[in-house]
């Protein structure tokens, strides 16, 4: 049973390094606990407001206090063994969660700590940096699927970042490498990248590399110049891959100048000559955005509904078709 | 602790060896509670890929992400074919909710994390690369909880790669200080081990150096 215990103003409940395993629950009173700060050495004070647990960190994690608990003021409060504390939050899963909250907090905070002392660029404010410089490293060192992942990543989340283009050009070269079975992980990669037809490598670099140097163009917003770059491997037609990936981004570009009309064809045509083509949801988003565009509300409303039964529920198109439902439906 | 997760079924997801699950700095919203195979978790820090940490079936990764809505921590890269459930940021409450007994062991889990982390910061904080270096060598003898308390002779199973990555330093300076302390007759180097012939004179040598810092 968990106990009850008071402790007079000034008194101690546990020493920082001693090895104790009680969970403390403060009902009144005042507590305070001292540590020095782990990068500075500075004394600190933590007060622990009425209604909270501490020492759970340690007694759970059986390793030695890292702070002293000093009472300020009369304390109240209630001490449970591990098994004890486990029964009370086990029945109150809130607690546990709140503690996680906190808990995943601190360790975020230290990890910063321990990359702050590591790295003294300015990477690891920014996560767009970050994500790239990750893609940087690996393909550094020459771990070319891990590469590919991360860069390919970057343009997802920041297809117009400050390292876009640099990232393309990267994925180009990370994908030579793969293919031409070059890296310590190639496996991997082939696996990881879309099933390739087998082709020479020559014919296979070149039109990846107007791919990607298409889908740069289109980044930096020069939409026409993008459009005859992905016509153009279409027309070749020398690797299946990527004839299907600029049938989609011909779509993309044909749509970002506004030739809506063109975009409901091309992609109607790409729907019907490619069922399985695997970025058919986001060209039927395209298409309702098209006749949204063009006020036919009822059409794009068919296309987005279309959508929700294609696409799983969390897919982030699933998530923009039901928004532009939603703001449709708000007029 | 037996938990029947076979009505979770449906969220099982899976990874071929050297895939990246996720990767460093990406917004994430999605956890995993692995089944089978290893996981390795790695961080860039400059021009040195740290491994925090290996993660093996029963443990849960990308937890953080989803408790506080935060870009990726580290990057997560599957050793083997792994196999695991893959939770979003819904049915993350929803599996704790239903399933304290794996909430309670992530809260346990993320108390040996913080502490983990709080010892190899400390390491870090030593400005003399010789002190660092025989820091980790106290880290890692702490963990080793089938030592002789009595023994000042220690036994490492640990490569020099990995003592550079816990240091903060890059192989080639750690070697230096390794050879420097195998000069001294402090340690023994071999292909496969490291021996620390008094592990107490690392002790006494790093809280010197530590004393001297916060003076």
């Amino acid at each position: 049973m968990p106990k009850a215990a008071a402790y007079k103003s000034n008194s101690i409940v546990y020493f920082k390094g001693d090895n104790n395993d009680k969970v403390f629950l403060l009902k009144s009173g005042k507590v305070s606990m001292k540590y020095n700060d782990i990068e500075t050495g500075q004394e600190m004070y933590d007060l622990i407001q009425t209604g909270e647990f501490f020492g759970v960190k340690s007694a759970l994690g059986k390793y030695p206090r890292e702070e002293t608990a000093v009472v300020l003021q009369d304390a109240n409060m209630i001490v449970f063994t591990v098994p004890e504390f486990e029964q009370v939050v086990l029945n109150n899963t809130r607690i546990i969660m709140k503690m996680l909250k906190v808990f995943s907090n601190q360790l975020r905070r230290i990890h910063k700590q321990v990359q702050d002392v590591l790295s003294t660029d300015e990477q690891s404010d920014n996560s767009e940096a970050g994500l790239f410089g990750v893609g940087e490293y690996y393909l550094k060192s020459k771990r070319y699927a891990q590469a590919l992942y991360a860069f390919r990543r970057y343009l997802t989340y920041y297809p117009s970042g400050a390292f876009a283009q640099q990232a393309l050009l990267n994925i180009g070269a990370a994908e030579r490498f793969v293919k031409s079975g070059g890296g310590q992980q190639a496996a991997a990669g082939a696996s990881a990248a879309a099933p390739a037809p087998r082709q020479s490598e020559e014919e296979m670099s070149g039109a990846a590399q107007r791919f990607y140097n298409g889908v740069s163009l289109f980044s930096q917003q020069k939409y026409n110049d993008a459009l005859a770059e992905f016509k153009a491997i279409i027309t070749e037609g020398q690797d299946a891959e990527y004839v299907a990936k600029s049938l989609f981004e011909v779509g993309r570009c044909l749509y970002a100048v506004g030739e809506l009309d063109k975009c409901i064809g091309h992609y109607t045509t790409m729907i019907q000559r490619y069922p399985k083509h695997p970025d058919i949801v986001e060209a039927l988003f395209y298409v309702g955005s098209c006749y949204e565009k063009k006020g036919d509300a009822g059409k794009a409303m068919g296309f987005y509904k279309k959508i929700l039964s294609m696409a799983p529920e969390d897919a982030p198109v699933s998530r923009k078709a039901r928004k532009a439902i939603g703001a449709l439906e708000g007029k | 602790m037996a938990l029947d997760l076979s009505m979770l079924n449906r969220f099982a997801v899976t990874f071929q060896k050297n895939d990246i699950m996720f990767c460093e700095h990406e917004p994430g919203d999605t956890c995993y509670l692995i089944q089978t195979g290893r996981i390795q978790i790695v961080k860039i820090m400059g021009d040195i890929e740290k491994i925090i940490d290996i993660l093996y079936p029963g443990e849960i990764l990308g937890e953080m992400a989803i408790l506080e809505e935060a870009p990726r921590s580290a990057t997560a890269i599957a050793l083997d074919k792994v196999t695991a459930l893959e939770f979003n940021r819904e049915n993350f409450d929803v599996l704790m909710q239903g399933n304290p007994q794996i909430a309670f062991k992530l809260l346990k889990l993320f108390t040996k994390r913080i502490y983990d982390q709080k010892r190899r910061f400390m390491i870090l904080t030593l400005d003399d690369v010789q002190a660092r270096v025989a820091d980790v060598f106290l880290m890692l003898a702490e963990t080793q909880t089938n030592a002789d308390p009595n023994k000042d002779e220690r036994t490492f199973n640990t490569t020099i790669d990995d003592i550079a990555h816990w240091a903060g330093m890059t192989t080639d300076n750690c070697r230096q200080v390794l050879n420097h302390f195998a000069s001294q007759r402090r340690i023994e180097i071999y292909p496969d081990k490291i021996v620390v012939k008094n592990i107490n004179d690392f002790a006494r040598f790093v809280s010197s150096k530590r004393k001297s810092k916060v003076e």
